[in-house]
């Protein structure tokens, strides 16, 4: 099969599983997936997402799981899959950095690694690369799925 | 719910036809949907650290929630 077929069959199926999933739950939403070359991403917009967000993004988290196990492919065809609904995704991200600047400010003023709630692979990827620049603090990540998460400590 | 799971499970297997998935009420009304996929195929359903089955529970929680049910998912192996 050619690359871009094999794309456009990753696609197809990542709709397909969350428009399942929209329709289990009784939702009215509509499903946009987009392709850019790297990221698989599937947006859900329409009105009241609660139940597809679900607590602290439990529902949302466990359905971008399954979407990268379907969807994701293997090997060199390996893709990262996102899974949003409504602006969920900067919404968090904006939060998470909000806290991630605390945390750093934290460490810096008490000279000691600070530790952050556990969070998905991809949430500790926008922390990361949030406090990269931020000067004089180090970040990593510690403990196991799903408990890992992250330290940010004064740099050494 | 059982629709979902069926659904769910035969897009993350080897082998879709060998998905099966036995519905069953508690006495408290707890369904009890239970999943069955070749013998392959059971770690693609459990996952590492158990994480794509716990992701399989949450997703179908929400569809029970939806329908004022408690649910149950067992992977039999």
């Amino acid at each position: 099969m050619t690359v871009a077929a094999d794309a456009a069959q990753q696609s197809e199926r990542l709709r397909e599983m969350v428009e399942r999933v929209v329709s289990a739950l009784d939702l009215e939403a509509q499903v946009d997936v987009r392709d850019d070359g790297e990221t698989l991403t599937a947006t859900v917009s329409g009105d009241d997402l609660g139940l597809f967000i679900g607590r602290h993004g439990e529902t949302i988290d466990a359905i971008q799981h399954l979407a990268l196990r379907v969807a994701g492919g293997q090997g060199d065809d390996r893709r990262r899959v996102v899974v949003d609904a409504s602006g969920y995704r900067e919404r968090r991200a904006r939060a998470l950095c909000q806290e991630a600047d605390r945390a750093a400010d934290q460490a810096l003023r008490f000279g000691r690694p600070i530790a952050l709630d556990a969070m998905s692979s991809i949430e500790r990827r926008v922390v990361h690369e949030h406090l990269r620049d931020y000067p004089g603090v180090d970040t990593y990540s510690e403990g196991d799925e799903p408990a890992r998460h992250l330290v940010v400590a004064p740099a050494t | 719910m059982k629709e979902l799971l069926e659904h769910l499970a035969r897009a993350l297997v080897d082998d879709p036809g060998a998905v099966v998935v036995e519905q069953f009420e508690e006495d408290d009304g707890t369904v009890v949907l239970e999943l069955v996929v070749a013998e392959d195929d059971y770690g693609k359903v459990i996952g590492r650290g158990g994480r794509t089955a716990a992701a399989l529970r949450t997703v179908i929680k929400a569809s029970a929630v939806r329908r004022n049910r408690r649910v149950l998912v067992d992977i039999v192996d």
